[in-house]
């Protein structure tokens, strides 16, 4: 027979967190799946499932790989709530993950804790709702922003977001351990200097050189404990 | 009525809009159900007043980088779908790309003035099909693998050792700057020809500026009385290096 466990609160928040994380993600698949059905049936075009099994094979393969590392490497910072709605709303590294990262610093929560879990799903919640309503907005007033916009002076900065961004980041985490940082940055730019087409694969690169970092870190924090 | 007009049609904005505001709707819930909770357990609400407005504040400048994406697939694929893609799974850089690749296979290219109906359509489910694993592996083993990992914490928890847990996070954090800024680095060095120093010199002059702009305000919201500034921090820094790159090429 089973038993009944008794359950903490945050253990049935959890709990009902994954039931419905679960539902609203096969839900979304189902619309994202059946959206261009519909819009064929609209347009009068269903479509063409050989073509797109072909392409997928060209390049889907390799964002099936990229998703089971993002999975990997992003849940347990994510957490469960902050994990289901990250890889439904979507842009993870440009966005999402160093947004929670910053949020989850901020207040100081530490991973794997409830405090950690509550805040990354805030943050991330927060982050998308943003995104859509700048989107929104931005889609309304299409027709008068794009000149703006779209004007050639404000091209290299929309083209150097992300830079912006890692620069930014750059700092926060760089401070916390000048000596760990060093090693990875020193290696990857050696490695982009000597194979520059790597730079078309940045995200793959992401996994080595986080290995490396982990692999440094694990070794300092063995040696600290000992000591 | 041209494909083109047809893709920006109201029915097109009806059915994207509908997508769009089901996950609005589950932001919202995920982020009444988390703020309940955190109350429940105690959680000082200003600390998370503080998470949710940080977020607010670090999300605008992105999402303005977004948008640029939606008008940019625009051009080819009308702005209801883009604009459905980008607020909800899609990824910036992974878009047009995968776009690109389905264009390909049909025997055309992402242009506008050569879009048909069925190669719009072959293009959207393409683009739905590539990117839909994240929410497939979460939904069949996120539940498994955090209890996995949560057991692993709290055996640590009993021993009264430090975690390793945060460094890792910290030092994984590390190792994904590292890897962008190595690629600027490698791009300005051997981007225009093997150590030809002719390369993008941009992506790494808006990281530096960042960076040194981050490094003021971190030191500036260390004093007691401009605490508040560490909420706008990282927006303000990147402002500040997006701003280099229109300095520098005018």
């Amino acid at each position: 027979m089973k038993q009944n466990k008794a359950q903490t609160p945050y253990e049935d928040y959890l709990r009902a967190t994954h039931r419905l994380g679960r539902a609203v993600s096969m839900i979304t698949l189902a619309l994202l799946l059946g959206a261009p059905f519909v819009m064929g049936g609209y347009l009068g075009a269903m479509p063409n499932l050989a073509a797109a099994a072909r392409g997928f094979l060209a390049v889907g393969l390799v964002w099936t790989v990229s998703s089971v590392v993002e999975f990997l490497v992003y849940t347990p910072m994510l957490g469960a709530g902050g994990s289901y709605l990250a890889f439904i709303t979507g842009n993870l590294i440009n966005m999402k993950i160093p947004c929670a990262m910053n949020a989850r610093d901020m207040v100081g929560a530490k991973s794997g804790t409830a405090e950690n879990e509550i805040i990354s799903t805030l943050s991330i919640a927060a982050s998308s709702l943003v995104t859509i309503l700048v989107l929104a907005l931005g889609v309304l007033l299409l027709t008068p922003l794009r000149p703006v916009l779209g004007s050639p002076a404000l091209q290299p900065a929309f083209a150097n977001v992300v830079p912006a961004l890692f620069g930014a980041m750059a700092y926060k985490y760089y401070r916390k351990d000048v000596k760990l940082a060093l090693v990875p940055l020193i290696i990857m730019a050696v490695l982009f200097t000597l194979a520059p087409s790597l730079t078309g694969s940045t995200s793959f690169m992401i996994i080595p050189s986080g290995a490396l970092a982990i692999g440094l870190s694990y070794l300092k924090f063995r040696r600290e404990a000992k000591a | 009525m041209t494909v083109l007009e047809q893709l920006s049609s109201g029915t097109m904005y009806l059915i994207c809009g509908v997508i769009v505001a089901f996950v609005a709707m589950v932001c919202v819930i995920f982020m009444v159900r988390a703020w309940r909770a955190g109350k429940a357990l105690g959680m000082d609400t200003t600390r998370m007043k503080q998470a949710v407005t940080a977020s607010v504040t670090f999300s605008i400048l992105p999402s303005v980088g977004i948008l640029l994406g939606v008008i940019a697939l625009s051009g080819s694929l009308g702005i209801p779908w883009p604009w459905l893609r980008l607020s909800v799974i899609g990824a910036l850089h992974y878009e047009t790309q995968v776009a690109q690749a389905a264009a390909e296979q049909l025997g055309g290219t992402l242009r506008g003035e050569s879009m048909t109906a069925g190669a719009f359509s072959t293009i959207a489910f393409l683009m739905s099909v590539c990117i839909m694993w994240g929410m497939i592996f979460t939904t069949l083993f996120g539940k498994k693998y955090l209890a996995r990992l949560s057991r692993g914490n709290e055996n640590k928890a009993g021993s009264d050792k430090p975690s390793f847990g945060d460094k890792a996070m910290t030092a994984m954090f590390i190792g994904m700057v590292s890897a962008y800024l190595g690629s600027y680095i490698g791009a300005y060095i051997s981007g225009a020809g093997a150590f030809a120093l002719k390369g993008d010199w941009t992506p790494l002059l808006v990281a530096l500026v960042s960076a040194l702009s981050m490094a003021c305000f971190t030191a500036l919201s260390e004093k007691k009385s401009m605490r508040w500034l560490d909420s706008f921090s990282i927006a303000a820094s990147m402002l500040l290096g997006m701003a280099a790159a229109v300095i520098a090429h005018l």
